[in-house]
């Protein structure tokens, strides 16, 4: 069975329609690569799945539950990096990873170790004691990240997790997060084709809120018309000029 | 119940950690003492002139100023009321707002919280944060009954005065409770600051529009009104009828909070 399953979603503001009846689904252990120009509906999408909004209509399942009628179920077993990472600005960052974590229920026992666990994953140790409001950008996004990683959940979803970090930290984090395969179900947006090309297995490219792409990564260039050969980068900007 | 906790508990913290807090705490001791120092003026002045005319001779509405509990601190608990009127919406307004604008909702939301834990952890922080606040105005009665002397027994009759002390908690608790469902309504904290002001000024001066209508209307509105209610409590008197009401607005505004934050899901 798929661990995250979409069907017929759809999202409207009144009139504007941001997302248009998305059919996917995403295998356990997979990353799917979420792509698509701005405004797609890309992060409607993974708001959607987290619970934070409901769909207009369609069915989403994550493990199973609905994540309109079981959301409890659902946040239990994702974790969830949204577009603007939710940090304290006057907190710590181990005060901060602390209250997530009794957020996610955490036994009290395990939340020292898992704090240390998601700290050194994300390289946030040595500023654990530092105030967020104080740190670089890079960091508060790696904070963000091992927000979403305290408690092990099954499924990530990861709203552009390298925004904002230089070029050697977006390594850093790539080779996180493909570690993260095959034990985590991962939902990752960007706007960095390379990132998906290293990655992901399966992309899924988004456009005016429709489904354009939904394919293995290795088969789209050639089933999209274009040359065997043809870079992600060739696809994307063929399939979104529209 | 831990999740509420462990919000109550990042709440407070948070608070302390702001600058704010402390302005607060300087303007509620600075506004109470200012308060505090003239209901004294004004007690010693009718002391005087009651050593010289003898207590019988005097306007019968100065027999309050025959001792420092209902000369002072009754009063002073009344004004306390007052500040905590323009205090508390101060203090509420963070609540949700800041969370919305801070866009950290979406964590406490996509978190495996059910909305009652993240209501009631957020109206325990508060709790916790009006009481502190309100916890610097003991040191009035403190002073008093340290350096106050009476003619009988001891300078303060405490009973009174904690009674009192828990109106103005009550008070507070109810001011914390209207101004956490307008937080959550809102993203700008200012607007939920005024509002809940605009919410509680009125509600507080019912009493005076109830005197210009006629019965029924009039009981109805003065069983209403803030002060009307608060009244007995702060003079020392245990009203039941009191607790009723204000625990029915703090429990009506907590299940509309609760509402708020639930409609999330559904719009």
């Amino acid at each position: 069975m798929a661990m995250i399953e979409v069907q017929h979603l759809t999202k409207r503001y009144r009139d504007r329609v941001a997302i248009d009846d998305l059919t996917f689904s995403v295998e356990e252990g997979e990353i799917l690569g979420f792509l698509g120009p701005n405004g797609a509906g890309k992060s409607t999408t993974m708001k959607i799945l987290t619970g934070f909004l409901p769909p207009s209509e369609g069915v989403a399942r994550v493990g199973g539950f609905d994540v309109f009628t079981h959301p409890l179920e659902v946040k239990r077993r994702i974790g969830y990096l949204p577009e603007t990472p939710p940090l304290y600005p006057d907190m710590t960052v181990h005060g901060y990873l602390k209250f997530v974590a009794a957020l996610k229920r955490l036994p009290s026992r395990e939340l020292k170790g898992e704090v240390e666990r998601v700290a050194s994953l994300t390289g946030v140790t040595h500023v654990l004691g530092r105030l967020i409001q104080n740190l670089s950008k890079g960091y508060k996004q790696r904070v963000g990240i091992a927000q979403a990683l305290l408690g092990s959940p099954q499924v990530l979803i990861l709203d552009e997790p390298t925004e904002g970090l230089d070029p050697a930290q977006r390594a850093e984090v790539r080779a996180l997060i493909k570690g993260l395969a095959g034990k985590h179900t991962v939902i990752l947006s960007t706007h960095i084709l390379p990132e998906v090309t290293m990655t992901c297995e399966k992309v899924l490219i988004l456009n005016q809120g429709r489904i354009v792409a939904y394919d293995d990564l290795r088969k789209l260039a050639g089933s999209q018309g274009t040359s065997e050969s043809a870079s992600l980068e060739e696809v994307f900007i063929k399939l979104t000029a529209a | 119940m831990r999740i509420a906790l462990a919000i109550a508990r990042k709440e407070l913290s948070l608070f302390f950690t702001t600058p704010w807090a402390y302005g607060v705490f300087t303007a509620m001791v600075a506004l109470s003492s200012f308060f505090f120092v003239n209901l004294l003026a004004t007690f010693q002045q009718v002391q005087a002139q009651a050593r010289e005319v003898t207590w019988a001779m005097m306007p019968p509405d100065m027999t309050a100023y025959r001792n420092l509990t209902d000369g002072v601190m009754v009063q002073l608990w009344g004004m306390v009321i007052v500040i905590t009127l323009f205090v508390a919406p101060f203090l509420s307004m963070r609540l949700f707002a800041e969370e919305k604008r801070n866009k950290t909702f979406e964590l406490l939301m996509t978190a495996p919280v059910r909305p009652i834990e993240i209501v009631l952890g957020k109206y325990l922080g508060g709790l916790g944060i009006i009481s502190t606040t309100l916890g610097l105005t003991l040191v009035f009665p403190l002073v008093l009954s340290s350096f106050g002397q009476a003619e009988s027994g001891t300078a303060l009759e405490w009973s009174t005065v904690l009674l009192g002390y828990g109106g103005v908690l009550l008070w507070g608790a109810t001011c914390m409770a209207v101004g956490m469902f307008i937080s959550a309504l809102t993203e700008s904290q200012m607007l939920a600051a005024f509002l809940t002001f605009a919410v509680l000024l009125p509600w507080m001066m019912l009493s005076g529009v109830a005197q210009a209508t006629e019965e029924p209307l009039r009981s109805v509105l003065t069983y209403l009104s803030f002060d009307a209610q608060l009244q007995n409590l702060l003079k020392g008197i245990l009203d039941v009828q009191t607790f009723v009401f204000f625990a029915s607005v703090i429990v009506f505004s907590l299940l509309l909070t609760h509402r708020t934050v639930e409609a999330r899901r559904w719009a």
